[in-house]
């Protein structure tokens, strides 16, 4: 890493601007993911989040291939290159250069080269423990479809193809906890919506960590209102600790918080036809990619879809339930490929209800805008976010819902332009919340800011 | 889209108008002249107006001398300073942008034997001062702006990043003298060569174009979308001056050159 926390190599932020999808706004995007580089992979951001994180540099490295291809292609291989022995991608990969108390949990509190030894964490760098949901099959190949001869004469597919095969092979074995094929997530920040209402019944039954044994770094930069409660973060603390005592062990039945969540599920599927698709350019046999997705995209319609919501609830694997809250999450499966017409007839009927209101909102809200915990400024119970609108707009372009999708792109980038490239903004005005110059909200801008018709066929 | 120059030494013909219709044939947008001492440049004045008058773009100049106006010798800098003033002279009167020049080259390098420098680096920042300051403001009476480039530490002692020039250019503080930025020593110098033209985007003026080994920009390995992105970013208005050595048959690496930075996001 050659820049540290709060070093000046940043230039002066983005900014606010004002032509959506146009020169300004690429610009924009470019000093943002140009200042947030650091040598090696992008930090999402200089403030809030100075390390690497997991989805946030697979969302990165999709905006990036369009500014750079070959640091895109390092952003993924910085990221596997913290991968442990039994194939997860760590949530975290933290800069050693970085102060402990930049961030919390810090280094010494996942203690990944002494705790994660036995699951194969690297003696270094330190990592998390924990994962967050598998967009990198999705993003490796779509960077490398940005330049295939950048990518060959690198060896990229090559060199990522049996380290991504790995994670997903992690995913669909020691994370099956539910024994039905779909992959568990066993903390409320490995599917990267923390603060989610869905989390709150699986959430009730864990005792939290006594308030004086951590402190929250995420305070000194956010406002409080806006992130999770003390509690809840407390609940946090105690879940890690415990998943930490165990070596990082996945085992059925041994976790407090066990739940199946749609969009990672539909995210590993979407990543499985992508490692398909590199299995068939490195002349590699993608059959097992194949029937992988076609089982999974099974146990998702089995075990998630309900009909009477017209969307993918989570499955409590403790409590054996659908939970009852309508998230974001629920409609990431748009992303699927071959999904039935009445699913996604009702997801993208859905999305126009009063539950989200695509048609009025500005993005799509990160929860249910009539559910009882709907809060339009905090951490995932309102608020949306650029990379589930990505996700959700690539979706609705899949099916031929086009005017939706192009709705959405002009909502996209004008509230990213205008929010200065905010973390998140509020689902009705688009108002930037949280950190500004975020670096997957430039990524995305950066990729959507490109007319449909020239994306590449992956779909 | 930036618009591209090549150096004249780099393009076939015997005349400025000869070199013109390669470059445009080539898809250039200008041709950057070089300018040797003893007022060699003066003396083509009426070449270059007719070069002009026959529709020749020449915005800038670059020095090609073996003193510069940070040179230790008294009596070279001052014949530095007055060549380099001539210079600007000349580059305005034929509607131009400016002139490019480093502190010294081939002078001193803090790097090689006998590696002490003969003057205090206190000494080289007054004159280097003293220097921009006498050559910035005869550059804005003339209407121009004066270039000045950091080299990498093997042909300069003095200024070699962008953020030595920048702290020269803001005690200076004229608008005239900016800074030329050159790919091929930012490669060498720059912890991140993006994130340095972020950095100091009001002071950039110039940048010259040539690859990690110096050779024509493709020939090495720069990440030049990441260079041009940086550029495009800072809403960068002036040319992409290819200054480089040839490597292949030298006719086809020059006009390969505009082609490769198109392909490269410029």
């Amino acid at each position: 890493m050659t820049a540290l926390l709060g070093d000046t190599v940043v230039g002066p932020g983005a900014g606010p601007t004002t032509d959506p999808g146009g020169a300004g706004l690429r610009r924009g995007a470019a000093r943002v993911l140009l200042g947030n580089w650091t040598g090696t992979a992008t930090v999402p951001s200089r403030t809030l989040y100075p390390h690497q994180w997991s989805w946030d540099s697979a969302f990165i490295a999709i905006g990036l291939r369009h500014l750079s291809v070959r640091r895109a292609q390092r952003e993924l291989e910085t990221l596997l290159g913290a991968q442990w022995g039994d194939g997860r991608i760590p949530h975290i990969v933290f800069n050693p250069s970085v102060p402990l108390d930049a961030y919390f949990p810090s280094p010494d509190f996942w203690q990944s080269s002494r705790a994660g030894r036995a699951a194969g964490a690297p003696p270094a760098p330190e990592t998390s423990g924990i994962v967050q949901p598998p967009v990198h099959a999705l993003a490796a190949w779509l960077v490398h479809e940005a330049d295939p001869a950048e990518s060959a004469r690198r060896g990229f597919l090559a060199r990522v193809y049996p380290r991504l095969a790995a994670w997903h092979r992690y995913l669909t074995s020691r994370r099956d906890l539910g024994g039905h094929g779909l992959a568990a997530t066993v903390h409320p920040w490995e599917p990267g919506m923390d603060n989610s209402p869905c989390w709150e019944t699986p959430l009730a039954r864990i005792e939290p960590a006594a308030p004086g044994s951590f402190r929250r770094a995420d305070l000194d930069h956010g406002a409080a209102a806006d992130r999770p409660t003390d509690l809840d973060y407390g609940r946090y603390v105690r879940l890690a600790v415990d998943y930490r005592e165990s070596g990082y062990t996945d085992r059925a039945g041994t976790h407090a918080f066990a739940v199946e969540d749609p969009a990672v599920n539909a995210l590993l599927i979407a990543g499985e036809h992508a490692l398909a698709r590199i299995a068939l350019t490195l002349g590699a046999d993608p059959a097992e990619h194949h029937e992988r997705a076609r089982t999974l995209t099974t146990a998702l319609v089995d075990r998630l879809w309900d009909p009477a919501s017209g969307m993918f609830l989570v499955r409590d694997l403790v409590g054996g339930e659908l939970i009852p809250e309508r998230s974001v999450s629920g409609l990431i499966p748009l992303i699927v490929p071959g999904l039935p017409a009445p699913i996604t007839d009702s997801l993208v009927a859905t999305l126009g209800s009063r539950h989200f209101r695509t048609d009025a909102t500005a993005l799509v809200p990160s929860y249910d805008l009539a559910g009882h915990a709907f809060d339009r400024s905090r951490y995932w119970r309102g608020p949306a976010w650029f990379n589930t609108a990505w996700l959700i707009e690539r979706g609705l372009r899949q099916y031929g819902a086009a005017e939706q999708a192009d709705r959405l792109r002009a909502a996209f980038l004008s509230a990213a332009g205008a929010s200065g490239f905010a973390e998140y903004v509020d689902p009705y005005t688009g108002e930037g919340r949280g950190t500004r110059d975020f670096a997957w909200t430039a990524a995305l801008a950066l990729d959507l800011s490109r007319p449909p018709h020239s994306k590449e066929s992956t779909r | 889209m930036f618009k591209t120059a090549a150096q004249e030494q780099l393009l076939p013909g015997d005349t400025l108008q000869q070199k013109w219709e390669f470059a445009q044939a080539a898809g250039y947008d200008a041709i950057e002249l070089r300018a040797k001492g003893d007022l060699h440049f003066a003396s083509r004045l009426p070449e270059l107006k007719q070069a002009l008058a026959d529709g020749v773009v020449m915005p800038t100049v670059c020095v090609e001398m073996l003193h510069f106006f940070g040179a230790f010798d008294p009596d070279l800098r001052r014949d530095a300073i007055a060549q380099m003033k001539s210079q600007l002279t000349v580059i305005a009167e034929i509607g131009g942008r400016g002139a490019q020049t480093p502190a010294s080259y081939g002078m001193f390098s803090t790097r090689l034997p006998p590696f002490e420098a003969p003057r205090s680096a206190e000494e080289d920042r007054e004159v280097l001062l003293a220097g921009l300051t006498e050559l910035g403001e005869h550059a804005k009476r003339e209407g121009v702006q004066l270039y000045l480039e950091p080299l990498n530490r093997y042909e300069d002692h003095m200024v070699n990043r962008l953020e030595q020039a920048a702290d020269l250019l803001a005690t200076v503080g004229l608008d005239s003298v900016k800074i030329g930025i050159d790919s091929y020593h930012m490669n060498i110098e720059e912890a991140d060569p993006a994130a340095s033209i972020l950095k100091y985007a009001d002071y950039i003026g110039h940048a010259q174009v040539s690859d990690s080994n110096r050779f024509q920009p493709g020939a090495g390995h720069l990440d030049w979308p990441a260079w041009l992105s940086a550029l495009h970013a800072i809403s960068y208005d002036g040319y992409l001056a290819a200054e480089c050595r040839l490597t292949g048959d030298p006719v086809d690496a020059v006009r390969s050159i505009p082609g490769f930075l198109r392909g490269a996001g410029a």
